[in-house]
């Protein structure tokens, strides 16, 4: 903390010297470069961090290189990318990414919405429910994940009993949820919700804040029904939050790694692409190929990012002017 | 107009809200007091093979003292030690960062926050491959530094950001009035600023903490055992033996590094919904 | 601008603070314990009988008898491995490639030291311990630590699987289990008898254990030339033996004999389904008498089936190789201390308590081994190490192995053309050509 005051104090004592000398421009340009002493060394270290290793990513792309056998180490321009473009296993990862992105972004969106609707407006239990549904935010991912596991395993789990009783016993209690595709990423899927769900719903109800009551009021005063005034006037008015929202879930959603992982570990058809990166790097000690899938990921990450603030014109850094 | 048919409405909406979610938490809970036996019997459990009949503490005494103390008990330092330290790092660089956003007009403010932005929707796996050949060649794979610097990937962007939306927040103007008024430099800061800036700086260390203590891809690819946090060593539990599952045992350690987090959750709700959103939402 | 040093100076500070305090948590990190004397050796054991806990009998226990007995030249500490034999793999792996010198001693599966040894990952067996090393062994372990014609690690135990069984449904089937029976028969008894067969088929490699054993059952082999390179390596996979293999894990999966949850069902799984009752029929490793609860009055064990009619079953070879890391500080005396821990007694006394047999033959006499293995349990072990086969010694396993499992995942899928496309998929993957 001294260092604040120390910054702060020496910030001050330098405009004043330089008001004295030269006014204004060399004022601005005090400015300026106090302005990137400061937040210069916090630019360097998140350039240091996360770029140098996309770069270095990059290099290691264009060779085969596997750390079993180092000495095979061989420059190969782009054909890790062509194996890789060219692979059915690759395609699948990309497809269940994708399905579980737009799967969990339209549920948590009208669950979300629902949820935040409900806060917006409640007064009994309000802070109640509003800590409550923070929860699953603070819960690891991984800890999410092992409970609906385990809630959901035919052996260990409740929810077969549930929905066997609840089924009058139609239904079987020894399903076993982890032994297809679909079924897998239905658990997959309900995992990420519950996780994600409040960050979702804690956007929009900051939208629905800001909704102007008075033109509501309007509108049911109008004889508007309910629907047609959320379609009307509220959902209108809370676009840009909901565009926040949409585009921070689905650049979340796709790089989903741990809730798989935990749960089938890849099995049933259920790898992501997170994961195709985390074994070949890991597992194979594939650097050259993993690399390349990483930087493929990366590139995949960039153009949905780029298309939703295209699609949406959202100004994300509006919140930070 | 706040009918009482919809307070009680909206009131009876809330009931399936919070079962919901809190239903998964009484699960785990439920599971790390079943003994060995109830796992694998649903005769000695009740409602569906919900809640155990009679509670066992045997999986809180197996991480803590018995056969899985070695791989839980150090994990939870590792993830307390990482954590900490990468978020300290983190706040404190973003506070001189935000500081200036907030508070200076020079270029490239908004590069830093597109930057600050672009970063944290990394696809975090993306840096492991690389990472992972550079540590090794380093010697920096399995140790804590190892784990701290991917991790203040995670946490330093976030800061920035929300330290930022707070930072601009604040009344400024303040500051310059008590030195007016004669306090020193110092007394301006300890009095005016400081507690201007602490509640902010404060939740987004929170904000942050929490980040990195979520961490699994990091954890489970760069670390082995001895710089292990507790997301990956979850997974790489074992039972009592080789031929018990851990299921026990992992709910348990579930349940122990979920306490922590859900208290600072009760204690700060308004303070973390105010930091979540105030980077995204003008308002 | 002159008051910009001070500054300057502080935010220079600031960085250096945040560098020490990485250096001296690297420091806590990295324990290198290169003490004079007394070399303090790391041992990665996998998961037995008691883990970590050294008062079980487990490798823990063989750490500690040996840390005494070797008069203070070395004393070992043992970490726990994960419990799934790829994870062990990998976590050995990652630690090996990244020069880390507490690989002093390590339990590996056999299948993964021809892959170690091959990346120059291990520190050579020195030729003094070579008679030690193989003396007494039973063959198939000492083929199994073998590399380029080389011994690359001590035979610790020498695994291999058994048909686990109920008596009373094998009586009501009119199976006579005093002979060889094939996996038709046990499919047929436990189908009349609505009983279940555990078995492993599971994402991961004790699925590739099963796969193997029935292919190398039916005369076939899933690798014909192991020591060839990646691009070379020719698979014996669409052969009338891989068909016959997939046959009958099609048959198991399909008709729910595997039980509900087949495709997540590991030894531990197998296992718990076998001690429900649910299951009559159980492959799996010795353990499985250790393990089981109860009365088990009604249970034993005999060869594994076979896969065709009339010709003799290839138990799965399983087992654990003691391995010395190539970036050891004290190579010298983890090799001793490898030496200390395969001892006929040591081996013989973890065999006991433990549950997981020895390589040397001698150990199998033992009075101790004899109880803890009855009805003539502990000779049948023997027996089927005499003709047990070991998963190809090729240092491409673990890709071999991994896109075997995916080919025939999940095992309700399984059909008679999964052989073929497991063959052409994992052959692309060897060359590079495809991603696993």
């Amino acid at each position: 903390m001294s260092t604040v005051a120390e910054t702060t104090t020496g910030e001050r004592s330098s405009a004043r010297r330089s008001e004295k000398k030269a006014g204004l421009s060399d004022r601005t340009r005090g400015e300026r470069r106090l302005g990137w002493k400061l937040a210069g060394p916090a630019f360097i270290v998140m350039l240091l961090v996360t770029f140098y290793p996309i770069a270095y990513a990059l290099y290691l792309s264009l060779f085969n290189y596997r750390l079993t056998d180092p000495a095979a180490r061989k420059f190969v321009w782009f054909q890790n990318y062509i194996t890789s473009l060219s692979d059915p296993l690759f395609w699948k990862a990309t497809g269940i990414t994708a399905f579980i992105t737009i799967v969990t972004l339209i549920v948590e969106l009208i669950f979300g919405m629902a949820i935040a609707m409900v806060m917006n407006k409640i007064v009994l239990p309000r802070k109640t429910l509003r800590t409550v549904v923070l929860i699953p935010y603070s819960i690891i991912t991984v800890v999410s994940a092992f409970s609906w596991l385990y809630a959901f395993k035919f052996d260990t789990g409740f929810f077969n009993h549930w929905l066997h009783f609840l089924s009058f016993g139609a239904f079987d209690p020894t399903y076993n949820w982890f032994g297809g595709t679909w079924s897998s990423l239905t658990i997959i899927c309900l995992s990420e919700i519950w996780k994600t769900t409040p960050f979702m719903s804690l956007l929009l109800l900051a939208g629905l804040a800001q909704v102007d009551r008075s033109m509501e009021e309007a509108a049911e005063v109008d004889g508007a029904s309910w629907w047609q005034r959320q379609v009307k006037v509220v959902f209108p008015s809370m676009k840009a939050a909901i565009m926040v929202a949409v585009v921070f879930r689905a650049l979340d959603a796709f790089r989903i790694y741990d809730n798989p992982f935990i749960m089938t570990g890849g099995a049933n058809n259920t790898n992501t692409l997170s994961m195709l990166v985390g074994q070949t790097t890991v597992s194979q000690a594939e650097i050259g190929m993993g690399s390349a899938l990483a930087v493929l990921l990366f590139v995949f990450v960039l153009i949905i990012a780029a298309g939703l603030v295209r699609l949406f014109k959202v100004d994300l850094t509006g919140g930070n002017k | 107009m706040e009918t009482n048919k919809t307070k009680w409405g909206l009131a009876g909406a809330s009931v399936p809200i919070m079962l919901w979610t809190l239903i998964p938490i009484v699960w785990i809970v439920a599971t790390s007091l079943k003994s060995t036996t109830a796992l694998a019997d649903q005769q000695q459990n009740v409602f569906g093979n919900f809640w155990p009949k009679s509670i066992s503490w045997d999986n809180y005494s197996l991480i803590f003292t018995g056969g899985a103390k070695d791989l839980f008990v150090p994990a939870l330092w590792h993830s307390i030690v990482v954590c900490l330290v990468a978020t300290l790092i983190s706040v404190v660089l973003a506070t001189f960062c935000a500081y200036a956003i907030a508070r200076l007009d020079f270029p490239g403010k908004k590069a830093i926050l597109i930057t600050a932005l672009t970063v944290s929707f990394f696809p975090v796996i993306a840096m492991v491959t690389p990472l992972f050949n550079l540590w090794r060649i380093l010697h920096l794979f399995d140790t804590l530094p190892g784990l701290i610097i991917p991790y203040i990937t995670l946490t330093l962007p976030l800061s920035i950001w929300i330290l930022s939306a707070f930072f601009q927040q604040i009344p400024w103007e303040m500051e310059q009035a008590a030195q007016v008024d004669g306090a020193s430099s110092w007394q301006a800061f300890v009095k005016v600023v400081a507690p201007l800036a602490a509640p902010g700086v404060f939740t987004t260390a929170i904000i942050a903490f929490f980040t990195a203590w979520n961490d699994f891809v990091f954890s489970s690819n760069l670390t082995a055992a001895r710089a292990q946090t507790v997301p990956a060593a979850l997974n790489s539990f074992t039972g009592a033996s080789q031929f018990t599952q851990p299921t026990g045992a992992i709910c348990a350690a579930a349940v122990v590094v979920t306490i922590p987090v859900v208290i600072l959750v009760l204690l700060f709700q308004r303070r973390i919904v105010a930091g979540l959103t105030s980077g995204a939402v003008k308002g | 601008m002159k008051n910009s040093a001070p500054r300057r100076r502080g935010i220079a500070l600031a960085a250096a603070g945040v560098m020490l305090a990485s250096v001296g948590l690297a420091a806590c990190g990295s324990s290198s314990s290169s003490s004079g004397g007394k070399a303090s050796l790391t041992w990665y054991i996998n998961p037995d009988v008691g883990n970590t806990d050294a008062s079980k009998g487990g490798q823990a226990s063989l750490a500690l008898a040996c840390s005494k007995a070797s008069h203070g030249e070395y004393t070992i500490k043992v970490q726990l491995l994960p419990n799934p034999a790829d994870d062990q793999r990998t976590q050995l792996l990652r630690r090996l490639i990244s020069g880390d010198n507490s690989m002093d001693l390590m339990s590996m599966d056999p299948a993964y030291v021809t892959q170690f040894a091959s990346a120059k990952l291990l520190a050579p067996v020195p030729a003094d311990k070579v008679a030690d090393f193989t003396a007494d062994r039973v063959p198939s372990a000492i083929k199994g630590a073998t590399f380029d014609g080389k011994l690359i690690a001590a035979p610790f135990w020498a695994n291999t699987q058994l048909l686990w069984y109920r008596k009373s449904v094998a009586k009501a089937a009119g199976l006579d289990m005093s002979k060889p029976v094939t996996w038709a028969q046990v499919i047929a008894a436990a189908k009349k008898e609505k009983k279940q067969i555990g078995v492993q088929a599971k994402l991961y490699e004790g699925y590739s254990v099963w796969i193997n054993a029935l292919v190398a059952g039916g005369g076939g082999s899933i690798v014909q030339n192991p020591s060839a390179t990646a691009d070379k390596t020719k698979l014996g996979l669409n052969t009338p033996a891989g068909k016959d293999a997939a046959s009958i894990i099609s048959q198991i999966a399909k008709s729910g004999l595997g039980g509900p949850a087949i495709g997540s069902s590991d030894e531990t799984a197998a296992l718990n389904l076998f001690q429900s009752g649910a299951a009559a029929f159980l492959v799996n490793w010795p353990y499985t008498y250790a393990a089981l609860t109860g009365n088990k009055s009604d249970i034993a064990a005999t060869i594994y089936p076979r896969t065709v009619d009339g010709k003799v079953a290839a138990p799965p070879f399983g087992g654990i190789d003691l391995a010395v890391g190539k970036t050891s500080n004290h190579v010298a005396q983890a090799y001793d201390a490898a030496s200390c821990i395969t001892s006929e007694a040591n081996q013989a006394s973890y065999m006991a308590k433990a549950g997981n047999p020895a390589s040397r033959k001698a150990a199998f006499s033992d009075p101790a081994v004899k109880k803890a293995f009855p009805n003539g349990i502990a000779a049948t072990i023997l027996q089927s190490l005499g003709t047990a086969t070991p998963r190809p010694l090729s240092p491409y396993w673990s890709d071999i192995s991994t896109g075997l499992q995916q080919e025939f995942s999940p095992p309700a899928s399984v059909s008679a053309n999964t052989p073929k496309n497991a063959q052409t998929f994992i052959s692309n993957v060897l060359k590079g050509k495809a991603l696993l």
